[in-house]
């Protein structure tokens, strides 16, 4: 009979994680305060803010801009007034 | 994601635009954040960017007002499928098939990668080799794998005894395991500090852009185990040098969970994320050149593990033809001669000179390089009697004017797309004028002289080790 062997697991151990739901969506757009948070990819960027600030007139724009790879957060008093983060194109 | 995650859970609706290759990364990072439905938009790599976000618009409206779905009401607890320390009993032939599985991975792979391999043969992993291969180290079995020292880590500071989360799916691990890693790659008990000290470094694997890792034994040690720091010492051949390195990427594959066009988007890969493992020849340093390991802060007679881990613009190397270093040198005879400008002139001249005109044609940057001991000698010779006085030297050569710097790519990152200040002058980047000299490399310190190889003079030459700010040296003793 075939000799049995143990094998031991080389696989890392993965934590549990707590899952949330997520925030609620808005009602409506305009009058919204309204962050465009922006790493990278200025090509689509720039239209993306060209767009939304055409076609949405009545949004309070908030830029959060960055050529970097990561986003620049909201500060503790923007959390308080922002209704939405749009987040592209790096995260 | 953790920024994402951050604003969903204090109430912010998001939406995130992203390509459709990143899909499964951002699904995963989405999950290991706790917001596993996040929404998310595709761009295009190929429409111009007007007609793009014409495409999609809609859907990002869409996201932000479209009420949640059950699914994206639940709170709940993600429980990983199996962390069970035995992960296959049965037959050597049965381990052997289960240990060389694979799993097809859909666009942007479409092709078959191994579940547990670097995608060669690996050694099973038996209790019995395991337990073998512990011996290589005094740390127990079951402890987790920590910090052996406070450093800047990825994600921020880090203390001594802080686990080590492996990239990129932050999963931690048991001595136990690396050294299960560590058989599968084929080494030797002996090997096994020098692989937790690649472990501590949370075998990172880059994402989108990157050369691979490439690492390097400085100290004792690398003569202790048989390390080739001779002729061909990054190359095949060496056990001790091509199983070390062999386990980056196996722990990067198990411990990290690391998988090709799932997480780990470098578009072509490259030949360096085998990985390679070479030794520093200290003997051959010349008096008053520090070893790798003091450039780390470590003593002569202290073993470290420098770790390379994101190659950033390839390896350029073999400049010099066959006899053509030695003519420069002896007579002044050749092509680098007549660069340089000291035809019939011999030695011993700066070498370096012929090669910096082409280390910054395609990218900014320091420079990590290679050299055969003698060609360290005729820089000693020369005048550089320490490896600072190279870097110096290196670091000044390394400006150029404004007008050639903006021509980079990474510079639009690097300098927030030229919105903030120069840091030298202290002034506006659009302010400067185009003549203004710019250090294409960031610091005379990220430089970096690794002395090996054998008698043909000969030197590769790599990116700087130093990325992101990360300490690259990793204490081996502390893992005897």
């Amino acid at each position: 009979m075939a000799e049995k062997v143990r094998c031991i697991s080389p696989v890392g151990i993965a934590d549990v994680v707590k899952t949330f739901p997520l925030a609620p969506r808005l009602d409506k757009i305009d009058g919204k305060n309204i962050c465009i948070s922006i790493c990278g990819e200025p090509d689509i960027t720039i239209a993306l803010e060209k767009k939304l600030k055409n076609d949405y007139t009545n949004v309070n724009w908030l830029l959060k801009k960055t050529y970097s790879l990561y986003p620049i957060g909201l500060t503790d008093e923007e959390m308080k007034t922002t209704d939405a983060v749009i987040q592209g194109v790096l995260w | 994601m953790p920024y994402l995650a951050k604003l969903e859970k204090a109430g912010i609706p998001t939406v995130l635009i992203d390509f459709e290759d990143q899909a499964n990364m951002v699904q995963q990072t989405a999950l290991r954040s706790g917001i596993p439905h996040i929404r998310y938009v595709h761009a295009s790599r190929i429409l111009p960017g007007p007609q793009d976000v014409d495409t999609w618009m809609d859907r990002i409206m869409d996201a932000l007002v479209v009420p949640l779905t059950d699914k994206e009401k639940e709170i709940g607890t993600w429980v990983p499928t199996s962390d069970d320390r035995l992960i296959f009993e049965g037959t050597m032939d049965g381990a052997e098939k289960f240990f060389h599985q694979t799993e097809y991975v859909p666009h942007p792979v479409n092709a078959p990668i191994a579940r547990y391999t670097d995608g060669l043969p690996v050694r099973v992993p038996t209790e019995e080799r395991v337990a073998e291969m512990l011996k290589g180290t005094s740390h127990k079995p079951d402890e987790i794998v920590t910090y052996q020292s406070d450093r800047r880590g990825w994600n921020g500071p880090v203390k001594k005894g802080d686990p080590v989360l492996f990239h990129p799916m932050n999963w931690t691990a048991t001595v136990e395991k690396v050294a299960a890693c560590a058989v599968m790659a084929g080494c030797q008990p002996e090997h096994l500090p020098a692989v937790l000290a690649i472990a501590e470094s949370t075998c990172y694997i880059a994402s989108t852009h990157t050369f691979g890792q490439w690492l390097c034994v400085s100290g004792p040690y690398a003569k202790e185990v048989g390390m080739n720091s001779g002729c061909g010492m990054l190359g095949p051949g060496n056990i001790a040098n091509s199983t070390i390195g062999r386990t980056y990427e196996i722990m990067a594959r198990n411990l990290g969970g690391a998988i090709p066009g799932i997480n780990r988007m470098t578009s072509l890969g490259s030949p360096f994320e085998g990985s390679r493992c070479c030794a520093e020849n200290s003997d051959a340093l010349p008096s008053g050149w520090k070893g790798i390991n003091e450039e780390g802060g470590y003593r002569r007679d202290e073993s470290v593990m420098l770790v390379h881990p994101h190659v950033n613009d390839g390896i350029r190397g073999v400049q010099f033809s066959p006899g053509g270093y030695r003519a420069f040198q002896k007579s002044g005879h050749g092509g680098i001669a007549r660069k340089l400008g000291v035809k019939g002139k011999p030695g011993p001249h700066n070498w370096l000179e012929f090669l910096v005109p082409e280390f910054w044609i395609g990218r900014e940057g320091a420079k990590t390089i290679i050299m055969n001991p003698e060609m360290a000698r005729h820089l000693y010779e020369y005048g550089f009697k320490t490896k600072e006085a190279v870097y110096e030297w290196l670091y000044k050569q390394s400006f150029i004017p404004l007008k050639d710097y903006r021509n980079y790519s990474w510079v639009d990152l690097h300098t927030n797309g030229w919105l903030g200040i120069e840091p030298i002058s202290g002034k506006h980047w659009k302010e400067l004028p185009d003549d203004y000299m710019v250090p294409a490399a960031e610091d005379p310190f990220a430089f970096c002289i690794v002395v090996g190889g054998g008698d043909e003079e000969v030197s590769h030459q790599l990116s700087s080790h130093h990325h992101l700010g990360i300490n690259p040296y990793y204490s081996i003793d502390a893992w005897r």
